[in-house]
């Protein structure tokens, strides 16, 4: 890889930190001095790609790093997974499983990781899970207030690629449409590729107008690998360095 | 609260308090009514739920039960989380309330719209007392189960803490962990941490009596005496001719019509 061999480490600056709403409880924040970097984005938008270049390039460069992402806790991804499967949990059900494997994985790795000083890549983070259930017609006002036990990030990068890309990535690398990735559960269309492109087009518009609230940057992924990647290093140096 | 001082609040404007704007199942013109029971551990709620939902079937009325914290979904995740104690307030909060939206769309809902009495051994209280008490902010609990319509009549069986106390300890010795509120820290040993936590609880349900109408049934008392309460509230808040089941089919027809039934069937 290019540009790891760099003697010179940086220490992370301190940043104010804030829970988006009511917190966990009984959270010094100023203990946390890691930071939490967030890939948001569709399936196919690159997210993997980059969160592994960005891990080589930081523990290169001398930072502890830690991965969390949807469904990986200990306590409920199981439970998840299974009840996913058989597609019978109605959809408040649904967004309050997924919200309990977010905060166990907050409470157990994201929090303990940013206290010990490490850097915490998140492949998603709450605005996957909010955009998802707003598609699926669900209270804004509601899922504000759940996800208030989040911690704002130091950066959020949302991964933009139009929907007729991410079905020609998809189909480059699968040759089939996932049931969920396609919003089938929604009856858009009895077709998966209407319905894929109905739900994932939904999902985008969701993204910006949760951009507006949560002011996450958005990175156009139509370019080259390399490029966004550097794109995203020179951002993260930035919230690094304190900027 | 340990919590909420140092946090800042985010998009909470305008956020009321969602058992202010929160309306009944009459209120929202459904044919069924749902009753629930609330009270601490050992008040002898789940004793009178029974008794009342006995008296109910027995008058042929369409009755349903459900308790809390019994969705066959959920219940893995939580007793794996309670077994090997990975529970936080906030995932004990949030696990409950899962478990409690499974039972409420898959089962209470649909009930009600079928004009079911809907029973419920706890309701949405459980969770504003007990998860406020290990420390989650009031608010973001309420606004979590705002979702669920309020009962159409709650029956709060007041006991004297040392009544109730009493029950527990006398019958089962063994406290489990998350029952005796040992994730609070509240004392090293089970059966004081047992009394300091239900005390706490009984505080958050007296504050709440006034505000969500609870129909407060004195539990020291025996219980033929509670359940004439019951019954006799029951009878005045609710038509209950209105909840017959309907004159049809008996579901399985005797061993004897049904085996000519089919002998009379064309053979292929």
């Amino acid at each position: 890889m290019k540009g790891v061999a760099n003697n010179h480490i940086v220490v992370p600056r301190r940043s104010e930190r804030r829970f988006y709403g009511h917190g966990i409880p009984g959270v010094d924040l100023e203990q946390l001095a890691g930071k939490l970097i967030v890939v948001e984005g569709a399936d196919g938008s690159g997210r993997s790609t980059q969160i592994a270049r960005l891990v080589e390039w930081l523990e290169g460069s001398g930072h502890a790093t830690v991965q969390v992402g949807l469904k990986r806790s200990t306590l409920v991804s199981e439970e998840l997974e299974q009840a996913q499967e058989g597609n019978i949990l109605s959809r408040t059900t649904l967004s309050l499983f997924y919200a309990t494997d977010f905060a166990d994985q907050l409470e157990n790795i994201i929090l303990p990781a940013l206290k010990a000083g490490f850097v915490v890549l998140a492949d998603r983070y709450i605005y996957t899970l909010m955009a998802r259930d707003m598609v699926r017609g669900m209270d804004e006002t509601w899922l504000k207030n759940l996800y208030g036990l989040a911690l704002e990030p130091d950066a959020v990068f949302y991964l933009n690629v139009p929907p007729e890309e991410l079905v020609q990535r998809t189909f480059a690398k699968n040759a089939a449409l996932d049931y969920w990735e396609s919003g089938m559960d929604q009856g858009l269309s009895r077709d998966l590729f209407d319905s894929f492109m109905k739900y994932q087009t939904a999902m985008q518009k969701t993204f910006r107008r949760l951009q507006s609230s949560y002011g996450f940057t958005i990175v156009d992924g139509m370019r080259p690998a390399d490029v966004i990647n550097a794109e995203l290093r020179k951002k993260i140096s930035a919230v690094l360095a304190g900027k | 609260m340990p919590c909420g001082q140092k946090t800042v609040v985010f998009h909470q404007a305008g956020f009321s308090l969602p058992g202010l704007s929160m309306k009944t199942f009459a209120e929202l013109s459904f044919p069924g009514r749902l009753i629930a029971v609330e009270g601490l551990d050992g008040s002898g709620k789940s004793t009178q739920i029974y008794l009342l939902k006995r008296w109910l079937e027995l008058q042929e009325l369409k009755v349903y039960f459900s308790e809390w914290n019994s969705s066959e979904l959920v219940k893995s995740a939580t007793s794996k989380g309670k077994k090997r104690e990975l529970l936080t307030p906030t995932t004990f909060s949030l696990i409950h309330a899962t478990d409690f939206a499974d039972r409420y769309e898959r089962h209470l809902v649909p009930l009600l719209r079928a004009g079911y009495i809907v029973l419920c051994d706890r309701y949405i209280f459980t969770a504003f007392a007990r998860d406020v008490v290990r420390g989650c902010p009031p608010e973001w609990v309420r606004g979590i189960y705002n979702f669920a319509a309020l009962p159409d009549l709650t029956f709060f069986f007041k006991s004297d803490l040392e009544v109730s106390l009493k029950r527990i300890l006398d019958g089962r010795p063994q406290l489990k962990y998350f029952e005796a509120g040992m994730d609070l820290r509240l004392s090293a040993d089970p059966y004081e941490s047992f009394r300091i936590f239900q005390g706490r609880i009984l505080e958050q349900y007296l504050a709440m009596s006034t505000e969500f109408n609870f129909l407060v049934v004195d539990a020291n008392q025996l219980v033929e005496k509670q359940q004439a309460v019951v019954r006799e509230l029951v009878t005045q808040r609710l038509d209950l001719a209105s909840f017959h089941r309907a004159e049809r089919l008996p579901a399985k027809s005797p061993a004897e019509p049904h085996r000519k039934a089919k002998e009379e069937e064309p053979v292929e």
